[in-house]
């Protein structure tokens, strides 16, 4: 079996915040799954993709979506010329060739889809494919990691107490303002100032979370607006391009905004 | 011409031809008039084209010949004189003709005051065409309320100044519609003493007001801070060092602990500079509040002292608040005008103080402002301490004191005008009792009230700017529990009232509860076919059903097995397809009755038997719906509403949402008399706010009426359509469904006026009910 497209071969940046990749060495030394927890745009897919090439794994990486049924983890028949032939779903490929399989937004899927995982995350560690008649047994190296977001999920989407239970936690919340600018520094290219004041907006943003904003500007977007004023854009211009318009379609937040990102500037 | 012919010409001529000579007459024959008459002529007279003259003089015939009084006469000559370069004669004498008509309404008093106020109006609108319509406004005024004439003309400067002449027409309709018969209540309007009428005065005016800017500056102050102080306007009249303005309005804001008190309005600002002195005023509050440390004691300081040591707290924090957040500086820098020029007074000093200390580049070479400048930077290093603001205050203050300048703390006011009043900086140990007392009022204000029959309430809602007007507590009298006060259209002053309508929450009286069962028993066919429709809609979510024999798309799944299947040599499985369905009920309904005195009449031509009301074919109508929800678990609420005047919306609770369809709430239905008249925006504004709290999908006010909203304050019904019109749209943009079903006996109501032709139906006769309930749930599914 060849996962070698799904290797990662450069190392990807990721600035450790907190005891994140100790913890998730130590889960993978018992292959315990893992679960990322945090608002969209801080870091989790990142993490993940790091953590891959600090363990030498390749990473099948599957973003759920509503209409994601088990077979389109596990796998389905698909018609040949003479006849069907199995097609492995990511999840089996991952279970078979011993790869770092990564559900992002797991709670996207519905409930009935999720439950695929569970003899996968237990003491069992396999995967039974009813449609082929065969319980797959995970590579030793397997391991799964989803992600999920509790904050701008509907209480109508939530991970089964099932699945939740089955799973080590980490939090990642936006790094400490220093550390966030040097990440915005290092993925833009940007001077410290520039990102340093980029952050200092993002604070404003994230003050309002809850309060009409459901997220504050994610790691992701002030990485977006130093691109664009790398690129010659004003700031302000390229803060609203790249956090005040995609944040909000609330007029009355967008004017609060602009004139906090104002005061900061 | 014989002799005996001319008096009879004379009459003729005079009127229209001779009436200048006619009025030299008039003015020569009273030596009270001619004194004043004299100048005022020869002053007009002089280079003016005689014809002109005529049609000036043949007014001020008018107005004699009215018995106005030589009063009035002097009034007119005397704004002729001042007016005639402005409007010119023969507007001037249309001006008098109209000054004529109002002594014939309203006395002679009153045209006098009309007369007194033209100069102020003219220097206020622009040419004849609009001060006559000014004029006109006031004969309108003259017709219901000839007593307040006078007195709002005196008041004309107050009025025209801040609202112009759509203003001032709309300012005049609300008067008459608030103080409607109460002769007392129209002069308090009129006269400006009504806190109504001082609060729409300040809403009438072109500029931003504290409304419209309060949730933007919240979310500015919450992104700044995190935990931004609370906004509140300041209460009119609060006493303050110069704070307040002239009628007593707040210019500044105050602090007043965690609370930022802010002016209503910005007086003669445009609405965009209002708009950024809102924005810039509540970033130097919030700032004071985040960045400042505690009061400072008021000791032995001398008011001086105090403007001073404040003017340099004022700059301390500033200059933190702009380390923190370089960007404030642009926001506050156009606010410092102040220039190095004129006289020196102490405000004036203080000011370029405030500028010099705020703006490096200024150049000011006053003794005064070069010394502040120097101690504070001397101290610039100690910006963490607030010791600092007093201790160079108070060097300042002997400065200024040498310099004996007046200082007038009565009429001092912060410059520039975004900054605070500075009195939320002190701690006064014998604090002015006035100003204690409205801090606690504010305090109070704030302070949650537990609403009769509900929940808890929980923290302040958020303002939506799409709800139908925010609910505010008010207080409670003898009349029912105060639930809530709401906002109402103005149809012809455009404008929204806040807290205009205010609902009573009245204990329903109770019937007999056998008497709706007996009237559902004598229907039992109806009762299947509403009972079978109302289980029949699907609403809410949708859901996908796979392996279906028929549906708009494939499913991938079951076409690969078909195909497989068939490879195989086995009969496929043949259901491919795949379809999206409403399953689950997911709804809450809320039921709006209208028990005004017009249910009371009968339907003609509803079968044999005793006569039969709207209110009768009502109470069939919602029990036999409330009974065919009942067993579908849809939340269910029912509500009753009649009015007697906007401060009385009553507000019958006949069903909770979560109650069972009981004997207690059938009784409640059944005492239900009509009475009162219908307004149905605030009971509509009410329900929506209580139905926006449910958590289902679908949400949906039906409501019950005759089609004819009226009250006894209003005199247009229309204004009530066009209300509940804009309550309904509202409704609909938070996603809740607003239908009316019109039992209309007569079918003159304004249904569609009010919900909109979709979203309305016509119910003559009971036995089409079963009909229109199944448009409205189809009608639902579909959406």
């Amino acid at each position: 079996m060849n996962l070698s497209p799904f290797r990662i071969a450069a190392e990807p940046y990721y600035r450790p915040v907190g005891n994140e990749v100790s913890i998730f060495e130590a889960a993978y030394r018992d292959r315990l799954p893992v679960m990322l927890k945090g608002p969209t745009g801080c870091g989790k897919t990142r993490f993940v993709e790091h953590m891959a090439w600090k363990l030498g794994r390749p990473l099948i990486t599957v973003a759920a979506h509503e209409d994601m049924t088990a077979a389109d983890l596990a796998g389905r028949y698909l018609l040949s010329q003479d006849g069907t032939v199995w097609h492995d779903g990511p999840l089996t490929l991952a279970v078979r060739g011993g790869a770092i399989c990564y559900l992002d937004e797991i709670v996207e899927a519905r409930q009935d889809t999720t439950v695929v995982i569970h003899p996968l995350t237990d003491g069992r560690r396999m995967l039974p494919l009813e449609k082929r008649n065969e319980l797959l047994a995970a590579h030793p190296d397997f391991q799964l990691v989803i992600s999920y977001n509790p904050g701008y999920q509907s209480a109508v989407k939530d991970l089964k107490e099932s699945t939740k239970q089955r799973f080590i936690a980490i939090d990642f919340t936006y790094p400490e303002p220093e550390i966030e600018a040097e990440i915005v520094m290092r993925e833009a290219g940007t001077e410290a100032g520039l990102a340093e004041t980029l952050v200092d907006i993002a604070g404003r943003s994230r003050n309002l979370r809850g309060a009409g904003l459901n997220e504050g500007a994610s790691t992701r977007m002030l990485i977006h607006a130093a691109r664009l004023v790398g690129a010659g854009v004003g700031l302000e211009q390229a803060a609203r391009a790249s956090i005040v318009l995609p944040i909000t379609d609330d007029a009355e937040m967008r004017e609060a905004l602009t004139a906090a990102i104002a005061a900061c500037v | 011409m014989s002799p005996a012919r001319r008096p009879r010409l004379e009459v003729l001529v005079t009127d229209r031809e001779q009436a200048v000579a006619r009025l030299h007459q008039l003015a020569g024959a009273r030596p009270a008039l001619r004194s004043a008459f004299q100048p005022a002529w020869q002053h007009i007279a002089s280079g003016a084209d005689p014809a002109d003259l005529e049609a000036w003089a043949s007014g001020i015939l008018d107005l004699a010949n009215v018995n106005a009084g030589p009063g009035c006469l002097v009034a007119a000559w005397q704004i002729s004189v001042t007016l005639q370069p402005r409007l010119g004669l023969v507007a001037l004498g249309d001006v008098v003709r109209a000054a004529a008509e109002l002594c014939r309404r309203a006395g002679s008093r009153a045209a006098q005051a009309g007369l007194n106020a033209c100069p102020t109006v003219a220097a206020r609108l622009h040419g004849a065409g609009e001060m006559l319509q000014w004029w006109r406004s006031l004969h309108h005024l003259a017709q219901t309320a000839p007593e307040s004439v006078a007195l709002v003309a005196s008041n004309v400067a107050a009025i025209l100044e801040p609202a112009g002449l759509g203003g001032w027409q709309s300012f005049l309709s609300a008067g008459l519609k608030l103080g409607g018969t109460d002769r007392a209540r129209r002069l308090a309007f009129f006269g400006l003493e009504d806190e109504a009428a001082r609060r729409m005065l300040a809403r009438l005016g072109e500029t931003v007001d504290f409304q419209h800017v309060e949730r933007g500056l919240k979310l500015f102050l919450t992104a700044l801070w995190a935990n931004p102080p609370a906004l509140r306007i300041a209460p009119h009249g609060m006493p303050g060092s110069g704070g307040v303005g002239p009628g007593g309005w707040p210019r500044r804001t105050s602090l007043a602990g965690r609370i930022v008190l802010m002016p209503e309005v910005y007086r003669g600002v445009s609405p965009e500079t209002a708009r950024l002195l809102f924005r810039a005023a509540a970033a130097h509050a919030s700032a004071h509040v985040a960045l400042g440390a505690g009061r400072f004691p008021v000791g032995q300081l001398k008011p001086l002292q105090l403007a001073l040591v404040g003017l340099i707290e004022d700059a301390r924090i500033e200059a933190l608040a702009m380390a923190r957040f370089p960007g404030l500086r642009r926001l506050w820098a156009p606010f410092h005008t102040a220039a190095a020029t004129g006289a020196a007074t102490a405000p004036g000093l203080l000011a370029r103080l405030a500028r010099a200390l705020f703006d490096p580049t200024y150049v000011d070479t006053d003794a005064f402002v070069v010394k502040g400048r120097a101690l504070f930077a001397e101290h610039a290093g100690r910006l963490d301490d607030p010791a600092m603001s007093r201790r160079v205050g108070n060097l300042l203050g002997n400065d200024l004191g040498q310099q004996r300048l007046q200082f007038n703390a009565r009429t001092y006011v912060v410059e520039p005008a975004y900054r605070d009043d500075g009195l939320g900086l002190w701690d006064f140990t014998d604090p002015p009792a006035e100003r204690a007392d409205q801090i606690e009022v504010v305090v109070d204000a704030m302070r949650p009230q537990p609403q009769a029959g509900e929940a808890p309430p929980r923290g302040e809602p958020e303002r939506d700017p799409l709800a139908g007007g925010r609910a505010r507590e008010a207080a409670s009298d003898g009349r029912g529990v105060v639930v809530a006060t709401y906002p109402e259209w103005d149809r012809a002053g455009n404008v929204e009232r806040p807290a205009w309508t205010t609902l009573r929450d009245v204990p329903p009286p109770l019937g007999d509860a056998a008497r709706i069962d007996a009237l559902l028993a004598a229907r039992p066919d109806l009762r299947q076919r509403i009972a079978r429709l109302v289980r029949g809609a699907r609403l809410g979510l949708p859901a996908r059903l796979r392996r279906q024999i028929d549906g708009p798309d494939l499913d991938l799944d079951a076409l690969l097995e078909a195909a497989i299947a068939m490879r195989r040599g086995e009969p496929p499985d043949e259901r491919i397809h795949r379809d999206t369905v409403r399953l689950a009920r997911d709804l809450s309904v809320s039921i709006l009755l209208d028990c005004s005195q017009s249910t009371g009449e009968r339907v003609a031509g509803y079968g044999a038997g005793p006569p039969v009301t709207v209110l009768d074919v009502q109470r069939q109508a919602v029990a036999l719906l409330a009974e065919a929800t009942a067993p579908t678990g849809d939340p269910l609420a029912l509500r009753a509403f009649a009015s007697c005047g906007r401060d009385d919306v009553r507000l019958f609770r006949l069903k909770e949402f979560s109650e069972p369809w009981g004997a207690p709430a059938k009784a409640r239905r059944a005492g239900l008399q009509p009475g009162l008249s219908t307004r149905l925006g605030a009971a509509l504004r009410h329900a929506g706010a209580e139905l926006a709290a449910a958590r289902t999908h679908r949400r949906l006010i039906l409501v019950l009426t005759d089609g004819e909203a009226s009250d006894i304050d209003v005199a247009d019904p229309l204004d009530l359509v066009e209300d509940t019109r804009r309550v309904s749209r509202q409704l609909k943009a938070r996603g809740i469904d607003v239908f009316g079903v019109t039992l209309d006996p007569c079918g003159t109501g304004a249904g569609a006026a009010m919900f909109g032709a979709g979203n309305c139906m016509k119910v003559t006769r009971l036995d089409d009910l079963p009909a229109r309930l199944a448009e409205l749930y189809f009608r639902l599914a579909r959406r």
